[in-house]
């Protein structure tokens, strides 16, 4: 009796350990794919879409090197990127390390098929808590990934692919991410109002944080060509 | 006409009180140029303190380009003292010398007299905002270097392209011109009232200063009032630093400063002209 409770036991647990296992070993096989890229320079276009920012379509170079350095640079002009934790490499939101990984079903985005695999990092030294991805297993490609950082809240990239998809590299990438409110006492600034005496609109209840979003478009690459650690120093500080 | 408006220039040109309006505006500019190059990146950092949390801001941010426009915006009180200084001592500064009289015993009449130191005035103000964009912008520009603008206001975070900042700094200055105007016509009127001039100098900062307050206030008692103020308007020149600039909102303030000036400038002739001329 024990040996026939056990055999149907082991026959019910067997499909969800080898899922796991299929999860882990996509996660690493895509992971390591990821991890090929060491350095790359990229031609950008970046557009910042957050409710109190009003920025250009800025163009300039991006500079990449693993793990985690990025530097956006534009000839006389001002760059602005994300923050470190919240980066807009892929590199740097697939955590590192040891992983339990789970297979969370499949989604369909863009006419792809795609297995969502859950990630969750041994240790969070990264910031990061957990992370979504959603892979296709045939082109070894994350199109999304979902990552809950402990102090920046979730940050989503969409991923869009061309000529670079054999180094897993984007064409394209959508951030969504959370944005703190912004503002600056009226006295110090002394905005110029466009209709003087219209009371101000209320403040939307719900928290102070909202989302906001960045494309950034790669026009080019140069991928693996070596990078030296002197580009990432501030020079502007 | 001109030969009088000549004379009217050499009046405030020879006085040595009109050069103390461009001393300090060469004075405020290079003060704040040298705070600016000594820590300028710290001070503005304070004021992006929300913004540097999420994002990592790189380039020449302290560039000419804000230089100056952190100075236009430290100067907004300053300079329409700088123009009562003059405009304030049109009319009231004859009166007190004792020239008025002597002035109008000439076949000049006195709706030509008031519009000819109106123009000479105006003129003088706008020499000083020329004066202004040297200092404020093109010293800045030198020693600073140009860049992508950025502009913080209360709630938005604003930043121009380059290429896209020159013309905007031409605007601004145009619509300051027009802005000062106003405030050399309210000094006139004030000057026509009085027989010294320290006291048009006085009451048009006096004025200034309340009205500025009132128009920041954002109380529900004075917001009822503040599309009525000139200075609610006069910093119009700032909209011309918004991404999608308010073209309807500038053009609307420009009309309520020309009304404004051409009513003080009204009721300055209407005054003078029954003005029983004693000095």
């Amino acid at each position: 009796m024990i040996r026939v409770l056990a055999f149907v036991f082991t026959l019910f647990l067997l499909p969800f350990t080898t899922m796991a296992s299929d999860a882990q070993g996509l996660y690493l096989t895509l992971r390591s794919k990821v991890l090929t890229v060491k350095d790359y320079t990229a031609d950008v276009r970046v557009l910042i879409d957050v409710s109190y920012m009003q920025i250009p379509t800025l163009e300039g170079m991006l500079y990449y090197k693993a793990p985690d350095k990025v530097k956006m640079v534009r000839k006389d002009g001002i760059s602005m990127l994300p923050r470190k934790n919240i980066s807009l490499t892929l590199g740097s939101l697939i955590p590192s390390g040891g992983v339990t990984v789970l297979d969370a079903g499949t989604a369909t985005i863009k006419g792809h098929n795609l297995r969502i695999l859950k990630v969750i990092p041994d240790d969070d030294k990264t910031g990061i808590v957990l992370t979504r991805i959603w892979v296709d297993e045939g082109e070894l490609l994350a199109y999304r990934t979902e990552t809950t950082t402990r102090d920046e809240g979730t940050v989503v990239l969409d991923l869009e692919y061309g000529s670079y998809a054999r180094y897993a590299l984007p064409d394209k990438v959508s951030i969504t991410m959370d944005v703190k409110e912004y503002k600056l006492p009226k006295g110090a600034t002394m905005d110029y109002s466009e209709a003087p005496g219209t009371p101000k609109k209320p403040v939307a209840a719900g928290g102070k944080n909202e989302k906001g979003r960045i494309d950034i478009t790669y026009l080019s690459y140069k991928v693996n060509k070596g990078l030296s650690d002197s580009i990432f120093a501030d020079k502007d500080k | 006409m001109i030969r009088l408006l000549l004379i009217e220039l050499y009046k405030i040109f020879r006085r040595p009180r009109t050069y103390i309006s461009f001393g300090v505006v060469t004075a405020t500019s290079l003060i704040f140029q040298l705070a600016m190059k000594a820590g300028g990146r710290e001070f503005f950092e304070f004021g992006m303190q929300d913004i540097s949390e999420q994002f990592n801001i790189q380039g020449n941010i302290i560039n000419g380009y804000l230089v100056a426009y952190l100075i236009l915006q430290s100067l907004l009180i300053q300079i329409p003292l700088l123009v009562a200084l003059v405009a304030g001592d049109a009319l009231a500064g004859e009166a007190n010398g004792g020239t008025l009289r002597l002035i109008l015993t000439r076949p000049v009449s006195r709706t030509r007299l008031v519009m000819i130191k109106f123009m000479a005035s105006s003129i003088y103000t706008i020499m000083l905002i020329v004066w202004l964009a040297v200092m404020a912008l093109f010293l800045s520009l030198l020693v600073f270097g140009d860049g992508d603008m950025i502009n913080l206001k209360s709630e938005t975070f604003i930043l121009l392209l380059k290429h896209d900042v020159m013309w905007r700094y031409a605007c601004a200055f145009g619509f300051a011109c027009l802005a000062m105007t106003t405030i050399a016509s309210l000094s006139m009127l004030l000057s026509a009232f009085a027989d010294n001039s320290i006291g048009p100098i006085i009451a048009t900062m006096g004025i200034v200063v309340v009205f500025t307050i009132l128009s920041n206030l954002e109380l529900p008692l004075f917001t009822a009032i503040n599309p009525y103020l000139f200075t609610s308007h006069m910093v119009g020149w700032k909209g011309f630093f918004d991404a999608d600039v308010p073209y309807r909102a500038i053009g609307k303030s420009a009309m309520v400063l020309f009304l404004y000036t051409s009513g003080f400038l009204a009721a300055t002739i209407l005054y003078f002209n029954k003005k029983d001329i004693t000095s």
